[in-house]
């Protein structure tokens, strides 16, 4: 979007929320207001960078280890004529970490397609199936190897968690990938699989938000990407602008954050002591 | 081109901010929509979706025995399972239609399927479960080895969170603890010093000054209470862990956002394949 397309757009939306504020609000939530604000601030907080990054300034983007280690194990998979194995998770489409994870396919995709080693994506849902393969397809097209894809190296084997566990490490105990990629949401099966990855020898990366699962993952993995590292995998490989001016933005919003946890402590101790102020808690408490 | 690139965008763009927007509206059919209708749809897609997924399982696993690849006699396993769950779930039930009609026989005792359920599923499920305990074992050797201070500080706190945790934590006197500590510091003071005489004089005076301090308070359990290790397992599960985790959750939280963001605003396309 143009600047003035930009500005006309924004202006339009700005004057239609002035006319339903003013207009007494009708059906707004107002319990709730706090948080429309936020988010509010933060998609303002958000547009601006990528805003700034599309118009060519430049940010610094911290180098994450794991990230840097995914073209390293395709290119060791490469080397050693074995194939390239990505687990998207065991959630289906309507995940945001399973989104992520199909996203991160498409870079890994990429340098399959550029490296020519084979890529095996086994998965456990008909959506992510459909999903992964449109994304490979086109990452195998973009980097002009349209005869390297096929259908088949996206693959579905169950809904089931340790039916899907199972298929996973079978595909891991014959086949012997030289890299296993796991990025996804993942529950108990998560062990399951690193252990057996890591028994096979392969250079293990892992992306997950799944809190529960981070612990087992940096245990058996050699690389993992951890809650927002995951969600900003996708503008650290394409390097895309527009996506590392809303990583910028986000690392915005956490000072914000850390500034907010900070001020509200204070507030409330001064609350609790004195009995000056307000409560900052309530205040902020989703309701 | 409007069809696989402009109107998928529009359609997630729409949803994405219905869904974010209907949130702060007090209106029952988009709240209605949000909380239920939106999730139902998903999923009638997802039943829908999965013949896909059986259709392209029973043809990797039959171009696997026809080409007779590496492992293809499980996928005989595999196709048998398949057909035979099928047959159990919609052409042989089992039972009469008196004990179970078609559609409750999944969950009737006595049913075809649900003989699956209980004597093949249920157990290879569990098998795979039970896989974990082991996998644990030894993902916790590689955790718990020494190797650096951050290990160390891993296997430490691992400890007393196991120890401080079960009955026998409690009966561990905070003197037992204190004591060492005091040989703990020894061995820290001998890594830097170097030195048996200074080693063993700082060892020496701790012993001593927690021996007087356990005769003068008549050695408590449970004091002082610093060194007592269910309060110390507790401090550490509630106090830095929680920390940790609520860092990792902001973090996480911000991800999400900015992901459905860049979604809702058209600016991250990578599931359409730009």
């Amino acid at each position: 979007m143009k600047d003035k397309q930009f500005w006309i757009v924004l202006s339009g939306l700005i004057v239609a929320f002035l006319i339903f504020w003013f207009a007494g609000q009708p059906m707004f939530n107002e319990d709730r207001v706090v948080m429309f604000i936020t988010i509010v601030a933060i998609s303002a907080t958000l547009l601006y960078n990528i805003r700034m990054a599309k118009r060519g300034e430049t940010f610094y983007l911290r180098p994450i280890p794991g990230l840097k280690a995914i073209e390293e194990a395709v290119g060791r998979s490469t080397e050693m004529g074995k194939p390239v194995l990505y687990v998207p998770g065991i959630m289906d489409m309507d995940q945001v970490e399973t989104v992520a994870g199909v996203i991160v396919l498409g870079h890994v995709a990429r340098m399959t397609a550029r490296y020519e080693t084979s890529l095996n994506v086994p998965v456990s849902r008909s959506i992510v199936m459909k999903a992964a393969r449109e994304v490979c397809r086109e990452s195998y097209m973009m980097e002009g190897r349209p005869d390297m894809f096929n259908d088949d190296m996206v693959h579905y084997l169950t809904d089931d968690q340790f039916a899907y566990a199972a298929g996973v490490n079978g595909i891991m105990i014959r086949e012997k990938p030289a890299a296993c990629l796991y990025m996804g949401k993942f529950y108990a099966e998560s062990l399951i699989l690193a252990e057996t990855g890591n028994s096979i020898g392969a250079i293990q990366i892992a992306g997950t938000a799944s809190q529960a699962q981070i612990p087992f993952f940096v245990t058996a993995c050699d690389y993992t990407l951890i809650g927002e590292e995951f969600f900003a995998a996708s503008a650290y490989l394409s390097q895309k602008p527009e996506l590392i001016g809303g990583v910028r933005g986000q690392d915005m919003v956490k000072v914000a954050v850390i500034s907010v946890i900070i001020l509200a402590t204070l507030l409330r101790f001064i609350y609790e002591t004195w009995g000056v102020g307000f409560d900052a808690i309530k205040l902020l408490t989703v309701q | 081109m409007i069809w696989k690139r402009q109107i998928p965008i529009l359609i997630v763009a729409f949803i994405g901010a219905l869904t974010l927007f209907g949130w702060f509206v007090e209106e029952p059919n988009i709240k209605a929509f949000v909380d239920d209708d939106a999730t139902q749809w998903y999923d009638i897609l997802a039943s829908f979706a999965i013949i896909l997924g059986a259709m392209n399982l029973m043809k990797m696993q039959i171009q696997k025995v026809a080409r007779q690849k590496k492992g293809w006699p499980y996928s005989i396993v595999a196709i048998f399972g398949f057909l035979f769950a099928i047959t159990a779930g919609f052409f042989i039930k089992g039972v009469d239609d008196s004990v179970a009609v078609w559609g409750a026989h999944v969950t009737t005792e006595g049913t075809l399927f649900k003989w699956i359920f209980d004597y093949m599923f249920t157990p290879l499920s569990a098998t795979m479960f039970s896989l974990l305990a082991f996998f644990v074992a030894s993902a916790s050797y590689r955790a718990f080895r020494i190797r650096n201070f951050e290990a160390s500080l891993l296997l430490v706190a691992g400890i007393i969170i196991m120890v401080g945790r079960v009955p026998i934590g409690s009966l561990i006197s905070s003197w037992v603890i204190m004591y060492i500590i005091v040989l703990a510091l020894g061995i820290g003071v001998n890594t830097w010093k170097k030195d048996k005489k200074i080693t063993f004089g700082v060892v020496g005076v701790g012993i001593i000054i927690v021996t007087v301090a356990g005769m003068m308070t008549g050695w408590p359990l449970d004091k002082p209470a610093i060194f007592y290790l269910p309060i110390i397992q507790e401090w550490i599960y509630y106090y830095p862990n929680v920390a940790g985790t609520r860092a990792i959750m902001i973090g996480v939280g911000l991800g999400i956002f900015a992901t459905s963001i860049r979604y809702i605003l058209g600016i991250e396309k990578s599931y359409i394949g730009e």
